[in-house]
């Protein structure tokens, strides 16, 4: 029993001779624990980043290790170390970010540190109260020449590089209060922000805008920018009106844009726009804008004017063509002693006067040379009646006064002007006042209310009233004599009458009076034919009537106020006449002997008196010959009476005048009302 | 068996191994065979010990990866910490530290024995007794016996780290306000701990003796 185990053990000892074939499988697990560790090891090794550092100058709340470095709010690293500049200057932060975003950490990649702020914009970094600051970052997406080494920003970058959109410069007036981060709206809409305005070496103020993709491709050469910020109040004649835009831009400032008009080209990369005061300034800048390539003149005046300024806009043709740029007093040596002139330069845009855009000043200067040859001068306008705004007009006379082009005045050239007085507002206002006040309203009204009083006292008249009961009287007289025997009786001696007729007839059909009548026609005819020339005539007289119309709606209010009251007054004088009042009373007493006429003819017996006229008449016809020859007389006489009347008749001629002018002043009144009606304003302002 | 030889552990009296009487006792079932055992128990199927020599390539490949994967656990966070979007993270070590200048020595001392010098000891012991097997100990088999059975008691202990950042990640997750999560460490350690009680367990205690046996005769 004891020597049995020998006998294994050699052969255990044969084993080893084998190394690989006595491994146990167990070496496999620290095996894959080597791999596993090791794998672990270099993936952190290799996703552990690269340190990078950033300078800042106040590096506030950054804590080593804790505090991270994003990109896009997203964690791309963390601050590994703070530490100062060899000169303590600035904080050096050491960080740790992540190698993906290495190569685009060119020298556009700026940071800075992101705090919690309050502004006019809003609540922002709201998040970094409770969880500390963090390095925030910003890169275009282009890899470039990648560095290790950068400065930091104090505050954070208003537009991000790589954003897609359109970076603008703007010229700004010293007096728009913008900050940076102030809204851009293009129809209430934010659709950019702005910088930081910047002071340029010549005081001037320029500030960087961005315009944020797609509302970048709604710039044009047409595009203007207006400070929106704040509130305006203006009043006009359509009353008080207050703009209030976003509260933001109350605050801060904001400016809007849009297209003042279709169809511009695309603006050039280093265009430079201009923020003016208002909208309406903006929109009336829409004929040009760059004072690039506008050329100076002088204009000099006599008399010294109010309401003048630099900034006062030039007209030609109603369009504003430049505006005033300086204005100053010279003493010229006159034949009456020293004088002193108004002297006023203007800056004309060629663009603005039809001219190619980037004329030269020589080609302006032949340009107006010519256009003074044919009349061209310079006047003052006052812009309304009410308002003492001047525009400087560029008017074209007919018959000017003799001036020429002074090209060779120095510094500018100097257009010839004319003296306009311009009348002083205050009694430019009080006229207009005092011409309103003379116009006879009252009386006007007084006369209207006494006609129509008039016609009411006529209406209300009993004797008009009793007209009606005296007609049912007369026709039942009437029916009375119709209804009686005699009268019935007169059919069978009319128709007796009537053979008789037709006998005179025959005797007459052979007697040739039918021939007279039918000369007679003839005649009448031949009377018709100047009626028709007449007629033809019409368009002619219809032009004139047009003619008449023109010159009547020309007539002055107080003209026409005057006719109209003493039509009025003729027609109450006519109506309230005695004559007319005594009208129904006649009418009455007419319609009463009518009657009374009629009573009698009853009593008479007038049908026996018809019977026996006929008979006469039978008798009387007998002579009818001699009639006819009368009749045919009448009727040459009423030949040349028509005749007379179809020519141009003094009765004729005075119908239509009187057509006429009443056609014409139905036309002024009603185009005077029309006028009134569609600007009622125009009364006070005068346009 | 093993309480026979705790029992005798120490005692002058010269000992007799089963290996040298010629018997193979199944370590799961405790049957007994004789010297040339069957590859398998008898009784219970279980593999009979495959020598000493394969038993103790188990002991030190187990120990192997232990000691590998405690690197980690010591290099890289244990915790993370995020509270109100600060985010920390602490090693063993570092939390160590922490502990001390916060105060709780007695927290720190805890933490440091049970992650550092339990490991280490552990790692040096299993190594001793591995290597003393084929060569020639200071200790004697008695004394390296007792050191074995203390390694296998106290081994499990290392664990109460594991324990505590399994509990404290479980509860712990009060979303933006506090949450704790376990770093790479957590799992390193816990590998650690268990491949090295691994090893404890396959290092065959009759190898002690049957190296004294074989010096012996």
């Amino acid at each position: 029993m004891t020597d049995q185990p020998l006998p294994p053990l050699p052969q255990i000892e044969a084993g080893p001779a084998s190394v690989w074939r006595n491994l146990s499988v167990v070496w496999l697990v620290p095996v894959l624990a080597l791999a596993v560790a090791l794998g672990i090891a270099w993936q952190a090794y290799s996703e552990r980043g690269t340190l990078i550092e950033i300078r800042f100058e106040n590096a506030g709340g950054v804590v080593a290790g804790e505090t991270t470095v994003r990109y896009r709010d997203v964690v791309i690293g963390a601050v590994e170390r703070v530490r100062f500049s060899a000169d303590l200057q600035t904080v050096v932060v050491d960080a740790r970010v992540e190698n993906e975003v290495l190569p685009f950490l060119d020298d556009d990649a700026t940071f800075w540190v992101v705090r919690p702020e309050i502004s006019a914009q809003g609540i922002s970094g709201l998040s970094t109260v409770v969880s500390g600051v963090f390095i925030q970052g910003a890169w275009d997406s282009e890899p470039e020449t990648p560095m290790r080494s950068f400065t930091g920003r104090d505050r954070p970058l208003l537009i991000l590089p790589g954003e897609d959109g359109r970076r603008i410069t703007m010229r700004v007036a010293s007096t728009l209060q913008l900050q940076g981060g102030a809204p851009v709206f293009f129809r209430g809409i934010e659709v950019g922000r702005l910088e930081e305005p910047e002071l340029l070496a010549d005081g001037g103020l320029v500030v960087n805008g961005f315009i944020e993709a797609p509302h970048d491709q709604r710039l044009s050469m047409a595009t203007r920018f207006w400070d929106s910020s704040g509130f305006s109040v203006s009043f006009g004649a359509s009353g008080l009106s207050l703009d209030v835009e976003s509260l933001a831009s109350l605050v801060s400032g904001g400016i809007q844009f849009d297209e003042v008009y279709a169809g511009a080209g695309p603006v050039p990369d280093d265009f430079v726009f201009e923020i003016f005061d208002s909208e309406d300034a903006a929109r009336e800048s829409a004929f040009s804008v760059s004072s690039v390539g506008e050329v100076p003149v002088s204009v000099e005046f006599s008399n010294f004017v109010r309401g003048l300024g630099i900034g006062t806009p030039v007209d030609l043709l109603g369009l504003q063509v430049g505006q005033v740029t300086a204005i100053r007093v010279r003493t010229v040596e006159t034949s009456q002693g020293p004088k002193q002139r108004l002297v006023v330069d203007l800056s004309l845009d060629p663009g603005r006067m039809g001219l190619r855009r980037e004329a030269s000043s020589e080609e302006v200067y032949d340009f107006l040379s010519d256009a003074v040859a044919s009349g061209l001068r310079v006047r003052l306008m006052r812009e309304g009646l009410l308002t003492s705004t001047i525009r400087v007009e560029l008017a074209n006379l007919a018959t000017p006064p003799p001036a020429r082009f002074d090209r060779a005045a120095e510094p500018y050239p100097i257009l010839p002007s004319l003296t306009t007085t311009l009348p002083d507002l205050n009694a430019t206002a009080e006229g207009l006042l005092e011409r309103l006040a003379a116009l006879p309203f009252e009386t006007l009204l007084t006369q209207a209310i006494s006609t129509m009083q008039s016609i009411e006292e006529l209406a209300a008249d009993p004797a008009l009233r009793q007209v009606p009961a005296e007609a049912v009287t007369l026709l039942s007289e009437a029916r009375d004599v119709l209804t009686s025997e005699d009268t019935q009786a007169i059919p069978g001696e009319a128709r007796a009458a009537v053979a008789q007729l037709a006998a005179i007839l025959t005797e007459l059909r052979e007697g040739g009076g039918i021939a007279a009548m039918t000369a007679a026609a003839q005649q009448a005819n031949a009377a018709m034919g100047p009626i028709n020339e007449a007629s033809a005539q019409l368009p002619a007289l219809m032009t004139n009537l047009r003619a008449l119309s023109e010159t009547a709606a020309a007539l002055e209010l107080e003209a026409l106020v005057t006719s109209a009251n003493a039509f009025l007054s003729s027609a109450d004088t006519f109506i309230g006449s005695e004559d007319m009042a005594a009208v129904p009373p006649a009418l009455s007493g007419a319609l009463t002997e009518l009657r009374s006429l009629l009573v009698e003819l009853e009593a008479a017996d007038v049908t026996g008196n018809l019977n026996a006229t006929l008979s006469s008449t039978r008798a009387a016809a007998e002579g009818l010959p001699a009639l006819v020859e009368q009749t045919e007389a009448v009727l040459t006489r009423a030949n040349t009476l028509i005749a007379s009347y179809g020519d141009r008749s003094p009765f004729m001629t005075e119908t239509m005048d009187v057509l006429r002018e009443i056609s014409a002043a139905a036309r002024a009144i009603s185009q005077l009302a029309s006028a009134i009606e569609r600007n009622p304003s125009s009364l006070i302002t005068g346009r | 068996m093993q309480i026979d030889d705790m029992e005798n552990a120490g005692t002058p009296q010269p000992i007799i191994t089963a290996r040298a009487a010629g018997l193979v006792a199944c370590p799961n079932c405790g049957r007994v065979h004789r010297h040339p055992a069957p590859a398998r128990c008898a009784r219970c199927g279980l593999a009979l010990d495959p020598g000493p020599d394969k038993s103790l390539q188990r002991v030190l490949a187990w120990l192997v990866a232990g000691m590998i994967v405690y690197v980690p656990a010591n290099i890289y966070p244990m915790l993370i910490t995020n509270t109100f979007g600060h985010s920390s993270e602490s090693t063993i070590l570092e939390g160590v530290v922490e502990l001390l200048q916060h105060g709780s020595y007695g927290v720190a001392l805890i933490v440091f024995v049970a992650s550092i010098i339990i490991p280490v000891i552990k790692f040096a012991a299993i190594g001793f007794l591995a290597l003393s097997v084929r060569r020639q100990s200071i200790l004697p088999p008695p004394a390296r016996h007792k050191l074995y059975e203390i390694v296998e008691f106290i081994g499990r202990w290392s664990m109460i780290d594991v324990f505590v950042v399994a509990i404290l990640a479980a509860l712990v997750q009060l979303d933006f306000a506090a949450t704790i999560n376990p770093g790479i460490a957590a799992i390193s350690f816990a590998l650690s701990v268990a491949f090295t009680m691994l090893s404890a367990q396959s290092f065959d205690p009759k190898a002690i003796w049957a190296e004294r046996d074989a010096a012996a005769s």
